[in-house]
């Protein structure tokens, strides 16, 4: 099996076909502290793709629960363990997250599910270590998780205020969720058509219905779960990046990329999306004031979901704060605790990188911060913070500024009956 | 949706546990959607709507969890650092606006 590098892992790793990578890769960075899980981008996505006859099951966006939800069923806890049988010495980590572009979290000295796959699948011709999910586990995507049950036998309506719920000492985040639109995907390298491929300019993975049989090879080896089978059709389907946003060819869009849909659609404004430079060797392109590459590699605030997984994900999250830390390491890898430490208490540039979130839906690819002056020297939840009010500028494709945000002191001018009150 | 009680072999009983957590995880999630929603433009009266919705779970345990008294202070305080500033956005070539709605 041809050997590829994983930067994400801090080394090289088998995969069925040999490297190939785009120009620019499509990613995203999602900001967890800020998810309240209202699924405006479930919905926003579901009525813009995957809204007819077959689709039913079809959340190509969804927002789960975690650590008690997920769609499909226990999708993480079953490849987890499935990786933990056939890696017997663990999904363990070595060396310390550094600032290398190639290793910014150590290494990985666990199975990935593609070499898992080789040491322990037969026959031979097995790609990649997973599992296809019961119908069962596909046809609840919020069981038990928020949504209230309604009145004992009256069907189609749903409890109006949801205080029947009770309320368990707990601890829970929201974990929004699609298609990673993976450097390595497994669904491709599973496929036995060769009917998915990941597109050169933009790295966005695309199923081809024409050549897709059904056979849910992809179902099966996407550890994400992010394929899914329309029986009416008997193809697979997932996730396409909104690729004709992305290429600009929305009418919005004045010929400009644009986020997709359930990036705009975001109320929390937990979401930016955007095309990295990739380098040759794969790795991301030393790109200094992109917003994604600032997130992910020089504040290291972003982290990949599952990298262990080895499919080097494109899609980054910056961890909830409240959760356990073991569970994040699990999560994230071992780059949680620094990417804590830092979104706990964002520096002044970070502060202004995250009020680039949703300000457009346009695609920022540079991003610009002129200092401006201090508005604010204080404390918050006894941790010291300083506000500037700097202008944060961002730039389109083509270099033209698509957007500038400041911070401004509200003015209040004292009514009349109250001018000498002093 | 179930509208009876369920079979015992029914696949869609809840079989996980849940996993204790303590005032101490509760208050920092209520902090960090308070800072967070403040940082976004949210008064405090749009910030405590958000806790007092039964259907945003997260935020809603936490009222619950912790009492309308507790989480008004954690409001205030993420607003007093916060609150005191607006966001101004200025798409390139129109007329800036205040406030974060990216529409």
């Amino acid at each position: 099996m041809p050997s590829v590098k994983n930067w994400q892992l801090g080394r090289d790793m088998s995969y069925p076909y040999e490297a190939r990578y785009p120009s620019r890769q499509f990613a995203f960075v999602f900001n967890i502290n800020r998810c309240i899980a209202c699924q405006s981008c479930t919905m926003a996505c579901k009525s813009t793709w995957t809204f007819s006859k077959g689709q039913e099951h079809m959340w190509w966006a969804n927002v789960e629960t975690k650590p008690y939800g997920g769609y499909p069923r226990f999708w993480d806890v079953k490849i987890l363990e499935q990786l933990d049988q056939a890696s017997p010495d663990g999904q363990t980590w070595s060396g310390a997250p550094a600032d290398a572009r190639d290793r910014p979290y150590g290494q990985y000295d666990g199975q990935t599910i593609f070499e898992a796959a080789h040491r322990t699948l037969s026959p031979d011709s097995a790609r990649v270590l997973g599992y296809l999910p019961t119908d069962e586990e596909w046809n609840s995507p919020n069981i038990y998780e928020d949504n209230p049950v309604g009145p004992r036998g009256v069907r189609n309506r749903l409890s109006e205020t949801g205080e029947s719920l009770p309320v368990h000492n707990t601890w829970f985040f929201y974990l929004a969720r699609i298609c990673n639109h993976c450097s390595y995907p497994a669904c491709l390298a599973a496929c036995p058509r060769q009917a998915i491929y990941k597109r050169p300019e933009d790295g966005i993975v695309l199923l081809d219905q024409e050549q897709c049989r059904g056979y849910r090879k992809c179902v099966e080896a996407c550890p994400y779960k992010k394929t899914m089978y329309r029986g009416n059709t008997r193809t697979s389907e997932k996730c396409i990046a909104c690729y004709p946003r992305v290429e600009g060819k929305d009418p919005e869009s004045g010929g400009d990329p644009m986020e997709t849909r359930c990036m705009a659609a975001c109320i929390g404004q937990i979401r930016m999306q955007g095309l990295v430079k990739i380098d040759a060797d794969g790795a991301w392109a030393e790109d200094r004031w992109n917003p994604l590459y600032y997130l992910v590699h020089v504040a290291k605030v972003a982290l990949p979901l599952y990298p262990q997984l080895g499919t080097q994900p494109n899609g980054y999250y910056i961890p909830p704060r409240w959760v356990p830390r073991p569970y994040l390491r699990q999560m994230f890898g071992p780059g949680v605790d620094l990417a804590l430490e830092r979104s706990g208490a964002p520096d002044r540039e970070l502060r202004a990188v995250l009020q680039l979130f949703r300000r457009s839906n346009k695609i920022i690819f540079r991003y610009e911060v002129k200092e401006g002056p201090k508005v604010y020297d204080g404390t918050l939840h006894g941790k010291p913070v300083v506000l500037y009010d700097d202008t944060v500028i961002a730039y389109g494709k083509d270099g033209k500024e698509l957007f500038r945000t400041t911070v401004e002191e509200p003015i209040y001018v004292r009514p009349a009956i109250h001018a000498n009150s002093i | 949706m179930p509208y009876d009680d369920p079979e015992p072999d029914d696949p869609h009983v809840l079989v996980g546990v849940s996993l204790p957590g303590d005032a101490s995880a509760t208050r920092e999630m209520a902090e960090a959607f308070s800072d967070e929603f403040a940082q976004m433009g949210f008064d405090g009266d749009r910030i405590l709507r958000l806790f007092r919705t039964p259907f945003y779970a997260g935020a809603h345990a936490a009222l619950q969890l912790l009492g309308e008294a507790e989480v008004a202070r954690i409001v205030d305080e993420s607003l007093r650092v916060f609150g005191r500033q607006r966001f101004r956005v200025r798409a390139a070539g129109s007329v800036g606006r205040r406030g974060s709605c990216p529409r």
